[in-house]
């Protein structure tokens, strides 16, 4: 039964280009659910705020991977730069950063709406959905907090792995496929990156088209229900867009004020460095603190696990869960979630009674704090590239000792032979390569036989079979008789003999 | 005949279009709000980076070496600061001890090869795309736009400093970048 055909010729407005052109009122009509007014009607936006804080992450964090490298060398440099020198990108790095954090209470507050409203009996893809994105956005929270790659992210990244690792009988697979080694190396940084920023988003993305353009949770309905739900939907869609707009505003002054953490790098973390979870895992922190050993690990991965599937569930449930949730004694479902409200709540707030009533960890917080505000206040330093040049650059030039970002030797620091510590060079140079290299062979192979992308670096080419002195002149005239094709071409009437020799020289002893 | 058309022939049509104009154009308004607000901040993060580090003075070589007919090649490293990174970049020049030691850059203004100098025939010569150039610099054939760059220089307690530039290259100006 078609909605459209009661109300043929007069009174029915044309079909908007919307409704024409578009799906989205076959989305609308996913969404909508019974109508509520009031306080009910405001507590349901907590889907726009959903909404508005998902679409903030997706955009600060593609914002973010502009200037973000990740590899171990460079991750912590480039969001220092972003923290420090690029406009607004402290604000948008804490966006990103807090908003994380928002998000995941929103959509806890979702959750204990929907439940309060019995959603996931009405329409179980819309729940289930929900509790899927709770869970892959504590996963990108906490794969995101290692990227960074700061004392904080690093001891984070420790954690994960510890939790990882007590799993029973996965443990060590679990640990070992999650860092890409038996430890913590620049694999884990790229695993971490790629499930932050690639197979996380893809999840939700999945996730969420599911939601919106797979199932249909509603039942025909007439055409006067029709237009009385899309009047409410249209009032419902500004209160959503209100309070988006509220939590936007707040969340965008919080991230005026505060500042995303960034502390010193990974490796120049002092001894009895202490670090902290982000604020939606502090619950768990906390618990692991009342539980032995390999217990924690299996409590710390088995209960945020059994929590997300037993919600995910709870539609299929319904039978003995209706029972006991029919009326008088449907309480019971809304005490069992308010007490896990309470507790989840309670643990957070305890971990942090905790920290502030021990004098030993508020001194090393009050020391890590003020690292933390001397780095951020610190100029920032740019990264020293190690490119092949500069290597072979430095190593000529006395390997003047390169401080980075990190305050560690960034470049080659073996003092070298010639022992000159002029940063200068001159053509004298027993290192430098003659003119007519220059001219003819340094447009492919590097002004210091570096090579090039897709062009042979010359760099110990001497050390090889058949690259003599003698021999690099005869591959000059015939490089083919080397076995060397094109692009490479005969230099034969290019150099005059003396040039060949000096090439050919100056390129065996390069190591 | 439903429900639909009875309930909607009860209600004043004009009020009602324009409560709906309004219940639209909330959340329109909202939302452009909101989206401007982060696109200002996307246009200044992503914005590009206004321009280089001031160069500094490098040695180029002491000024008793720099005599004779033909120009000297010498190579500079020079310390370049882009982005986040810092690297050492060395470049080549050709001073022209016959022109008040004025300092070339080797750079080809085509396409940026490093061009050589062939004494035989007194000329710069660009080995990518064959431009050639007088031994004072000017442009002679070939597809260059320009002769080649000349740099800032100076003398400093009898050393010759050179300030390594770069310029945007197939101009027929002289554009230094950043």
């Amino acid at each position: 039964m078609s909605k459209r055909t009661d109300s043929p010729e007069t009174e029915q407005p044309k079909e908007s280009w919307v409704a024409r052109w578009t799906t989205l009122e076959d989305i609308e009509r996913t969404l909508i659910d019974k109508p509520s007014s009031g306080f009910e009607a405001w507590a349901r936006t907590t889907a726009g705020v959903v909404v508005m804080l998902l679409t903030l992450q997706v955009v600060t964090g593609l914002l973010l991977a502009f200037y973000y490298i990740p590899s171990t060398e460079s991750a912590h440099t480039t969001v220092a730069y972003i923290e420090k020198v690029v406009p607004a990108g402290s604000w948008i790095r804490s966006l990103h950063h807090y908003g994380s954090q928002w998000l995941t209470l929103a959509l806890v507050f979702h959750l204990a709406q929907m439940f309060w409203r019995s959603t996931y009996r009405r329409r179980p893809v819309g729940w289930m959905a929900s509790v899927i994105l709770l869970g892959l956005i504590l996963a990108a929270g906490a794969t995101g907090y290692s990227l960074p790659w700061d004392a904080r992210a690093f001891f984070g990244t420790r954690v994960t792995e510890g939790i990882a690792g007590g799993l029973p009988v996965v443990g060590d697979a679990a640990r070992s496929w999650l860092l890409g080694g038996p430890e913590i190396s620049p694999i884990t940084l790229a695993r971490f990156f790629a499930l932050h920023a690639l197979i996380i988003p893809a999840l939700i993305l999945a996730v969420l088209a599911a939601r919106l353009f797979v199932f249909r949770e509603r039942g025909l309905v007439s055409a006067a229900e029709e237009r009385r739900l899309e009047k409410w939907m249209h009032r419902q869609v500004m209160r959503n867009a209100i309070a988006a707009g509220v939590v936007f505003i707040a969340l965008a002054l919080f991230s005026l004020m505060y500042f995303a953490p960034l502390g010193p790098p990974a490796d120049t973390a002092a001894p009895g460095y202490l670090p902290r979870p982000g604020a939606q895992f502090l619950w768990l922190f906390q618990m692991l603190k009342y539980l032995p050993g390999r217990a924690a690990s299996v409590i710390a991965v088995a209960l945020p696990g059994a929590i997300i599937f037993g919600l995910a569930m709870l539609p299929f449930l319904k039978v003995p869960l209706r029972r006991v949730m029919v009326h008088p004694r449907r309480n019971i479902g809304a005490v069992l979630f308010a007490l896990g409200f309470l507790l989840f709540t309670g643990l957070t707030i305890a971990a942090y009674i905790d920290d502030s009533r021990n004098p030993l960890t508020r001194e090393q917080f009050r020391r890590q704090e003020a690292e933390e505000t001397a780095f951020r206040n610190a100029e920032f330093t740019p990264l020293r590239a190690r490119t092949s040049e500069s290597v072979s650059i430095e190593s000529r030039t006395g390997g003047a000792p390169m401080q980075n970002d990190n305050g560690k030797k960034g470049g080659q620091t073996s003092p070298s032979p010639e022992g000159s510590a002029s940063p200068v060079a001159t053509g004298n140079n027993p290192g430098s390569p003659p003119e007519s290299y220059i001219t003819h062979c340094s447009a492919c192979h590097g002004t210091r036989g570096q090579g090039a992308p897709m062009f042979t670096k010359l760099l110990g080419v001497g050390s090889k079979p058949r690259r003599s002195v003698e021999d690099i002149i005869g591959l000059l005239n015939d490089p083919l008789a080397y076995g060397i094709e094109p692009p490479m071409k005969s230099y034969k009437d290019k150099l005059t003999e003396s040039e060949k020799r000096e090439i050919a020289e100056w390129v065996a002893s390069l190591k | 005949m439903s429900d639909y058309d009875s309930n909607r022939n009860t209600q004043p049509k004009e009020v009602d279009r324009g409560r709906r104009a309004f219940l639209l154009w909330v959340p329109v308004g909202i939302f452009a709000g909101l989206a401007a607000t982060v696109a200002t901040a996307a246009f200044r993060f992503l914005r590009p980076a206004k321009s280089l580090q001031e160069a500094a003075w490098n040695d180029v070589a002491p000024l008793a070496e720099l005599t004779g007919e033909k120009p000297i090649m010498r190579s500079i490293v020079a310390e370049h600061h882009a982005g986040w990174a810092s690297t050492l970049e060395e470049h080549f020049v050709y001073v022209l001890p016959q022109k008040g030691n004025q300092v070339l850059s080797s750079i080809c203004p085509h396409e940026g090869c490093n061009v050589a100098w062939r004494a035989e025939e007194s000329q710069f010569f660009c080995p990518c795309h064959d431009s050639y150039f007088a031994a004072d610099g000017e442009r002679m054939t070939g597809p260059s736009r320009r002769g080649l760059d000349p740099l800032p220089t100076r003398e400093k307690d009898g050393v010759l400093q050179v300030k390594y530039q770069s310029y945007l290259n197939n101009t027929e100006e002289r554009i230094v970048r950043g």
